[in-house]
């Protein structure tokens, strides 16, 4: 703030991006919005839209507490002298006319956010612990003629018994017309069936992610073989991956095995997404793990890689685990077996 | 988060159901002498869209284009590899990249001679996005979201809610005594896992051991009172209901304190809406309403679907009534 020049941070969250405010204030506000507010002396003022959120908080935060149901109302406070809000692209407009000329917070706040504190990494083994949980369940759970939507409230179910805060879950079941994940449908899982998903629980504010694949029957020589590329990219990250080296040779060493083996055309954007992403606060975080992304990875970055994509040997397949950057390299969150699951049918 | 079954069942919301909607929209344009009405979506404030459309995010964000002629376009933040799956669970056909949003809506408006826009709650509309659209060619017209949206109109509305409110008051009379005894933790993953199988969408479960307000479960053991306050969604159509578990003359005693609670809404003047203290008897009960139709900040009007929660007291213990209503001519009822 001092090197900025700001009079007054501002944190801002609704009930979908959380995490610019609790960055600053890691309570689970229910919303809709809630600001945290730091002035340049280092006074912290937080602003809530719900009554309950500030009911729950009073007394146990050393801070100014106010709600209004009108957030605009409660902004004037800030509305003096040099406003950062991050989080301001999220804000609605008309929350913005409180300031005469805010400026974006975002970026500066996602570099701090990007490197986690030794605190902030314990939370996320927990994660990843309960991330691995999850995926057994998942796969013990899994049964031919089941829903895919009865699969997923059966862990969903897990792992809030577990203590989840949420979880972010894609899914999908099929062949080689699978060409992504997305939220279940009532499609009824079948025998020879890819199932994948990408389980990202919530602990105390902070996602672990893990990416695998399961094979309903005895996995086909095509599953077989897809599942070893897979395999062998996202050790090539994870081989890679230490201080210093650029995010952007993250994705490239990735993709470079699936160029050798003749499917360079699938790492692209017609067929994929990322080749993994940073975790923490939001379960897809900057950076994205992409050729064209000039990044230096830093000790006590948390991000997973995961080359997830199409291929079509057997159609969309994933695969990745939850890693932290360390002195000179990185370790694996997750301890779920590297390997093609298969279930009997 | 959503993660549950998203879908378009059509023997629940039929064609039609759309095609009357979207006819207003176009009545409602003719009279604005508007070309499109542009509708943003995101995972958070997907009321609007989802009621012309189906269509319900499950990340990322988009804007809806209603035109006064052609068929709807959606840009969208997701994969194009996922915009089948789009198809086949709404209304829309012709689903785009979003890139900035700006650019594509202002492309699509070249294509078809629009200079002229209307975007429902402008005000509203994200800080990014709201700057690069208006820093653009078009003059864009502000659209409050009442003149699209009014659920008492619209039967299809409160017949969903209606089912949604039903599944989740089923719900909870079935699993909170089965609670007692337990952790907080085990009552929300039961109930994450009844819902889920049952269809919802999301799920928002808030407890109290009657020391305070709801608030997310932190591994507590449940005693003999405690209370539950849920948001629920079910094919798009969120409710809130909060219910005690207590015996059964004090679970009589609270519905009956939140009717007459209910009923006291409708004379008189109106309160300061979300006001969690406004004493409407000399038996001082606080109440919480929280909208449930996407205005903001917090408008009680005919039409309006809204939640009401009452605290009270019992043998030194907060414990929380609260229902998902709307407001008739005749003043507010539950759904």
């Amino acid at each position: 703030m001092a090197e900025s020049g700001w009079d007054h941070l501002l944190l801002y969250g609704h009930s979908w991006r959380k995490d610019f405010f609790r960055s600053l204030v890691n309570f689970n506000f229910f919303g809709p919005h809630a600001v945290a507010g730091l002035s340049k002396s280092g006074e912290l003022s937080i602003l809530l839209s719900h009554p309950w959120d500030s009911d729950f908080l009073a007394g146990r935060v050393d801070a100014r507490i106010a709600w209004n149901p009108n957030l605009r109302k409660s902004l004037e406070d800030f509305a003096s002298g040099k406003t950062a809000i991050a989080g301001l692209e999220l804000m609605e407009q008309q929350f913005t006319l409180a300031f005469h000329d805010p400026v974006s917070a975002t970026a500066a706040i996602e570099r701090l956010r990007r490197v986690k504190t030794a605190e902030e990494i314990e939370i996320l083994k927990q994660a990843a612990v309960l991330a691995d949980l999850g995926y057994g369940h998942f796969v013990d759970t899994a049964k031919v003629g089941m829903p895919e939507y009865e699969l997923v409230a059966e862990v969903e179910a897990f792992l809030k018994s577990h203590g989840a805060e949420d979880n972010f879950m894609l899914i999908a079941s099929g062949g080689t017309e699978v060409f992504g994940m997305r939220p279940p449908n009532d499609r009824r899982l079948m025998k020879g069936d890819n199932l994948i998903t990408e389980l990202t629980p919530q602990v105390n504010g902070y996602y672990a992610q893990i990416c695998r694949t399961v094979v309903l029957g005895d996995p086909s020589p095509n599953q077989q073989r897809s599942f070893e590329i897979f395999h062998e990219a996202q050790q090539a990250a994870q081989s890679f991956l230490k201080p210093g080296v650029n995010i952007r040779d993250v994705a490239r060493v990735q993709n470079d095995v699936f160029r050798r083996e003749g499917f360079g055309e699938f790492t692209g954007s017609k067929y994929t997404r990322v080749r993994g992403h940073n975790l923490g606060l939001h379960p897809d975080e900057n950076p994205y793990v992409l050729e064209d992304v000039d990044c230096l990875v830093e000790k006590g970055m948390v991000l997973i890689a995961h080359p997830n994509t199409y291929l079509p040997l057997s159609g969309y397949m994933v695969f990745g685990d939850t890693l932290v950057v360390t002195d000179d390299g990185c370790v694996s969150l997750n301890q779920t077996e590297k390997k093609l699951f298969s279930k009997e049918v | 988060m959503k993660r549950g079954l998203i879908t378009w069942d059509k023997s629940e919301i039929p064609s039609a159901v759309f095609e009357r909607r979207i006819e207003r929209v176009r009545r409602l344009l003719a009279d604005r002498q508007l070309l499109a009405v542009v509708v943003y979506s995101e995972l958070w404030r997907s009321n609007q869209a989802r009621f012309l459309s189906n269509y319900t995010p499950y990340f990322n964000r988009a804007l809806l284009i209603v035109p006064d002629r052609q068929p709807q376009t959606l840009l969208c933040g997701l994969s194009p590899r996922v915009y089948s799956w789009i198809r086949s669970v709404t209304t829309i056909e012709d689903v785009r990249p979003a890139g900035n949003f700006a650019k594509p809506l202002f492309e699509l408006a070249a294509e078809r001679n629009w200079t002229r826009i209307g975007i429902l709650d402008d005000p509203q509309l994200p800080y990014d996005i709201y700057k690069a659209i208006h820093s653009g060619p078009l003059e864009v017209v502000n659209v409050e979201g009442s003149a699209l949206y009014v659920p008492a109109e619209d039967q299809t509305e409160l017949m969903m809610r209606r089912k949604t409110a039903a599944m989740a008051r089923s719900i909870l009379a079935d699993e909170l005594p089965k609670g007692v005894g337990g952790i907080d933790h085990h009552l929300v993953g039961r109930l994450e896992g009844r819902f889920r199988r049952a269809g919802a969408e999301d799920l928002i479960t808030l407890v109290t051991t009657g020391d305070g307000v709801p608030a997310p479960p932190a591994g507590k053991t449940l005693e003999e009172n405690y209370s539950v306050s849920l948001a629920l969604e079910y094919r798009g159509h969120w409710v809130r209901l909060s219910r005690p578990q207590a015996s059964a003359q004090v679970l009589s005693d609270c519905k009956a304190g939140f009717e007459q609670t209910l009923d006291r809404l409708q004379p008189g003047p109106k309160p300061n809406l979300a006001s969690p203290d406004v004493t409407l008897s000399s038996r001082a009960r606080p109440f919480l309403i929280e909208d449930l139709g996407g205005s903001y900040p917090y408008e009680l009007r005919t039409g309006s679907i809204f939640a009401l929660h009452v605290q009270f007291q019992v043998e030194g213990k907060s414990l929380f009534y609260g229902d998902t209503c709307w407001r008739n001519e005749a003043g507010p009822q539950i759904l």
